[in-house]
């Protein structure tokens, strides 16, 4: 395409750019040389221009069209509209005698589409180039009747059944279909004069159609023709461009597809038969392929009105001959539509009901006109406003109706008439309706200040998403375009326009609720468009001279098979720094993303991935992005590990991270090509002897294990003895028990009465309810416990109230500084404090202070009961240690410490773990040397890595939309009630 | 955390109900995922902790433990 597109701008000569309702302008060539001329039409903003594209040569395509014509209609096929013109020297102009590309192009596949179109403009082409035939060409072969002259009249049929696709479109289906069109468009024609209210089609079982109107019947009497004189009707149904309408006192308005009218009908039937009734009479004629088979004759009398035409198609002329119930339908529904009151029906002799036995028969008659062809269009489809918007009024001698309605979709659809015929191509109304909305929701946007945020005006094409609307137009004597009347000419955009400025804008000012729907949905496509510019800017190749293209801070390894390669995304640069000297260059690459910080204020801390990152990440990676240019088979890197400080902000970064590979890379999750690493978070150390340690849980779990062995703990009135492993157990519950306590202490805000609340015991909604009078059991426990301390913590008041919403019992306690604090089910009911619960009855008969901590003097192999609690790991470690420093672990002194709460038994025991350790906890992966980072985490011998699965992915997702949102309390209830996991977002 | 595979989101840009099963999950077409990703070109998507948050802040809580001898 691109090449043909330079071709074709290189040949764009001297056309200025022209407003679409100009394009009925002549365009005069230069010089003569050039016989043919290819215009394309080159849509912009609602003002298009046509461009010439010229092939020096073209006058010779006559002969061998099939393959020039061919290879350019391929290069232009693209385009929305192509017309051929001829240069004719006789009018010093351009003539134009090829039709909207569309028209040929919408049938059967592509390739055939240009092959057929290459064959269809050839014809019309040689039709157009062929110097004028004789009119008089006659071979007077009939019988004494007819004289020479009604040969000529014959040849007007002869031509027709010559080239009827010069007429009628195709002789294919749409052919066929167009026929009835042609004799039902006279019919209505009589309707919008005002004679008619009523068309019936029939379609017979032999395929064979009959329409018949309740109009004025065509006129029977005689005229002269040539000097010879004959009935009206025969002349109406024998020769092209016969009839009433091209004179606008008879037919101020009027439709007719192509201007040939019933004749061409009457020459491609096998068979005519025509009825008039009119002024007390019937007549009746028929004709053959054309050509009358009797005289207009005077069968009787009768008090109707009208006409009916009987056709059958001839099986010589039409490839198919079978009519589709559904096309007719569908044609006949909209001349309903356009026609507001006018009765349309459609019956089908062919299939019967099965229960009445009755034809087929459907019945269309719509007096809200276009409004209820838009909600027929917006049928199943959910509308922005109910009704319509229905303007209608005669302008300059032009009669316009347009009604429109936005749905909740991104296409456009437009249906545009003028004098009932549909103008696929548009034209003049159409581009007149388009402007005008465009400025109109433009205005009505600035008006009601709804553009704050939006940089540009919106465009056409914004302002067109999600429209439906019909644009009809009725007017004396139109000009159209091309042989299919897809593209009205008339110079009535002007008017149009002025039309819908007003109407439309006087609407939005009585409506402003409907204007700022449809607004904001023109808002919204506008944001749509600039973020799908921004989206190929991500994937946009820069220059030649960047090498490669791949970023410029990626450590490539040497490794060129993708499967043994990986790529550590790693964050920030100075760790990006550490894991680049540390990494194994053969097989590793390191690629450093900067999360960007944002904001720096005091009251937030923003974070995110800049756009330069993305794109490096994208780059480096290999896949592309995008619904089309995504291949997760082009990626360079078997693991993708993400490398991420273990901090609330390296979990940011990673879950940004994760969601973007969710949303746009979910392939490669699929594969099972995403990967996180898992940095150490603490070591530890004494002497020779070094340990990591990945995450807070594991740290204390260690050290608690440490101090367990060699400590028995006396707990209760019986002073029982905990000790080795269930030491060890309780001591890592209490752990996070203390954890949730802590989270549930944030509500209560008073340690002592949180203290309280495991012990009354209050699990169940059944714990909350009672009667209303009489409190449950334990909602009275717990107040009286707060009662008795209510002195010692200073507490204003301690009362128990009924909550009728719910019919549940609350206890409320005022505290020091004057703040009411609830405890109900609602409090009952967070995840912390079921956490809290659960734990604490794992831990419940151990809670029992006041603690006696006894340090027993280790003795060689005292220790193994709590060394068999230890992984194996752990167990190498301690056995190391105690090999190279025996002493270590034996306490040094026989000593009781004595520990009122369990939270000061749980801290000394911790701190007991400790001593004598070094402990580092690493803040961030910089902390690291290179050679601990790559002991730690990069080495594939010792490191482990977490694989990302999907179903981890919906978590973070949900994790992600709740971080992102605009709702700031949402975000801080979220993190409230999911604080551990969002604190070691561990997927 | 419970590791489930969740059969249904909700579009990250319109906030439509998409299934896993439909081709562009988690988004509801093509439309909305250029959005997104164009949100993503352009800087769109923001981590904000309030340094207020609960999780890093007790300013207002009085610390039990430090009253203690």
């Amino acid at each position: 395409m691109a090449a043909k597109d330079s071709q074709t701008a290189a040949a764009a000569s001297a056309q200025g750019t022209k407003c679409a309702e100009q394009q009925n302008k002549t365009y005069v060539s230069d010089s003569d040389r050039t016989a043919l001329e290819i215009y394309r039409y080159v849509e912009s903003a609602g003002c298009g221009q046509w461009r010439a594209t010229t092939l020096g040569d073209l006058g010779n395509v006559v002969g061998s069209y099939d393959a020039k014509l061919t290879d350019l209609l391929k290069g232009l096929w693209s385009q929305k509209y192509i017309e051929l013109r001829k240069w004719d020297p006789a009018a010093s102009q351009h003539v134009v005698f090829t039709e909207g590309k569309e028209k040929f192009f919408h049938q059967n596949g592509f390739q055939i589409k240009v092959a057929a179109a290459g064959r269809s403009y050839f014809e019309s082409l040689e039709q157009a180039i062929a110097p004028q035939e004789p009119q008089k060409n006659g071979n007077g072969t009939s019988d004494g009747d007819y004289t020479a002259d009604s040969i000529k009249v014959l040849g007007g049929m002869e031509a027709v059944r010559k080239r009827p696709a010069m007429y009628i479109g195709s002789t294919g289906e749409m052919g066929l279909h167009h026929l009835v069109y042609e004799v039902v468009d006279n019919s209505v024609d009589e309707a919008l004069a005002g004679f008619a209210d009523r068309v019936d089609v029939t379609i017979h079982i032999d395929n064979s159609i009959t329409v018949v109107d309740n109009g004025r019947g065509i006129p029977t009497d005689e005229m002269d023709v040539d000097g010879e004189r004959l009935p009206a009707a025969q002349v109406v149904m024998t020769v092209l461009h016969a009839g009433g309408k091209f004179d606008t006192s008879t037919y101020k308005v009027s439709g007719g597809l192509h201007g040939v009218g019933v004749s061409c009908v009457n020459a491609l039937s096998h068979l005519l038969e025509l009825e008039i009734w009119r002024d007390g009479s019937v007549w009746e004629q028929t004709y053959s392929k054309g050509e009358p088979t009797s005289k207009l004759k005077k069968t009787g009398t009768t008090k109707k009105r009208g006409t009916k035409v009987h056709f059958l198609p001839d099986t010589e002329i039409f490839t198919v001959s079978e009519y589709n119930y559904d096309t007719l339908a569908q044609r006949l529904r909209e001349m309903a539509f356009l026609n507001k009151g006018l009765l349309i029906t459609l019956t089908d002799e062919r299939t019967t009901d099965q229960k009445t036995g009755e034809p087929k028969r459907t019945e269309f008659k719509y007096n809200g006109g276009i409004g209820e062809f838009i909600k027929h269009l917006n049928r199943g489809k959910s509308v922005l406003h109910d009704k319509p918007i229905y303007m209608e009024a005669e302008r300059d001698g032009v009669n316009m109706e347009i009604a429109l309605q936005y749905n909740d979709g991104y296409s456009e659809t437009v249906f545009s008439f003028a004098n009932n015929i549909n103008t696929v191509d548009g034209g003049s109304h159409l581009s007149g309706f388009r402007t005008s909305l465009t400025r109109t929701i433009n205005y009505a946007g600035q008006q009601l200040g709804l553009f704050k945020d939006v940089k540009e005006n919106l465009s056409g094409d914004d302002v067109r998403e999600g429209l439906v609307a019909v644009v009809s137009v009725k007017l004396p004597q139109p000009q159209f375009e091309g042989q299919t009347k897809g593209k009205l000419n008339s110079d009535i955009a002007g008017t149009v326009q002025a039309f819908v400025n007003e109407r439309l804008g006087a609407f939005f000012d009585q409506n402003p609720p409907v204007a700022r729907k449809i607004i904001n949905k023109a808002i919204e496509a506008s944001r749509a468009r600039e973020a799908a510019r921004k989206a190929r800017d991500l994937t946009r190749r820069k220059g030649a001279l960047d090498g490669g293209g791949l970023p410029g801070k990626l450590a490539d390894c040497s490794e060129r098979q993708p499967e043994r390669c990986e790529v550590y995304l790693v964050e920030g640069e100075s760790a990006g720094g550490t894991a680049k000297q540390g990494r194994d260059r053969r097989f590793q690459a390191i690629l450093p993303l900067k999360g960007k910080i944002l904001n720096v204020e005091k009251a937030r801390y923003d974070k995110m991935l800049g756009h330069e990152e993305i794109r490096a990440m994208i780059t480096a990676l290999g896949t592309g992005i995008g619904k089309d240019d995504f291949d997760a088979s082009k990626l360079r890197y078997g693991k993708i590990i993400l490398m991420t400080d273990a901090d609330v902000d390296g979990s940011h970064i990673r879950t940004l991270l994760l969601t973007f590979f969710f949303r746009h890379m979910q392939e490669l999750i699929q594969r099972g090509n995403v990967y996180i690493a898992q940095p150490p978070l603490y070591r530890i150390k004494k002497g020779k002897f070094e340990q990591y340690i990945k995450n807070d849980a594991e740290f204390v779990r260690v050290m608690v294990k440490r101090a367990a062995d060699g400590i028995v703990v006396r707990y209760g009135e019986g002073a029982a003895a905990l000790e080795g492993a269930p030491l060890t157990k309780f001591m890592t519950t209490l752990n996070d028990f203390i954890g949730f306590f802590d989270k549930v202490n944030k509500r209560i805000r008073d340690e002592k009465i949180t203290e309280q609340l495991p012990k009354a015991d209050l699990t169940k909604r059944t714990d909350f309810e009672g009667d209303s009078k009489i409190p449950s059991t334990k909602i009275a426990a717990l107040e009286k416990s707060l009662q008795a301390i209510k002195k010692e913590r200073d507490i204003k008041s301690v009362e128990l109230r009924f909550e009728e919403e719910h019919s549940l019992w609350e206890c409320t306690f005022v505290n020091s500084q004057g703040a009411e604090h609830v405890i109900n089910w609602e409090l009952a009911s967070t995840p912390e404090y079921r956490q809290m619960m659960s734990k604490y009855k794992l831990i419940e008969q151990y809670m029992q202070p006041p603690y006696f901590i006894e340090t027993v003097k280790k003795e060689a192999g005292s220790g193994s009961n709590g060394k068999e609690e230890l992984s194996d790991a752990e167990r190498a470690d301690q056995d190391k240690l105690e090999q190279k420093n025996p002493k270590a672990s034996k306490r040094k002194t026989e000593e009781t410490v004595e520990k009122s709460s369990p939270r000061e038994l749980f801290d000394y025991v911790l701190n007991e773990g400790r001593k004598d350790y070094t402990i580092q906890r690493y803040k961030g992966l910089g902390e690291m040397s290179s050679q601990q980072l790559w002991e730690t985490t990069m080495d594939p011998e010792r490191r482990t890595l977490l694989s990302v699965k999907l179903e981890d992915l919906t978590e973070t997702e949900t994790i992600f939309t709740t971080l992102m949102g605009e709702d700031v309390e949402a975000r801080r209830k979220f993190i409230e009630d999911n604080a551990l996991e969002v604190k070691n977002l561990d997927i | 955390m419970p590791k489930k595979a969740i059969r249904s989101l909700r579009c990250p840009t319109c906030r439509k109900i998409v299934l896993a099963s439909d081709p562009e999950f988690p988004f509801c077409g093509e439309r909305c995922r250029i959005i997104d990703l164009g949100k993503w070109a352009s800087n769109g998507y923001v981590i904000s902790t309030p340094l207020n948050d609960p999780e890093t802040d007790d300013s207002d809580y009085p610390s039990e433990r430090a009253k203690k001898p």
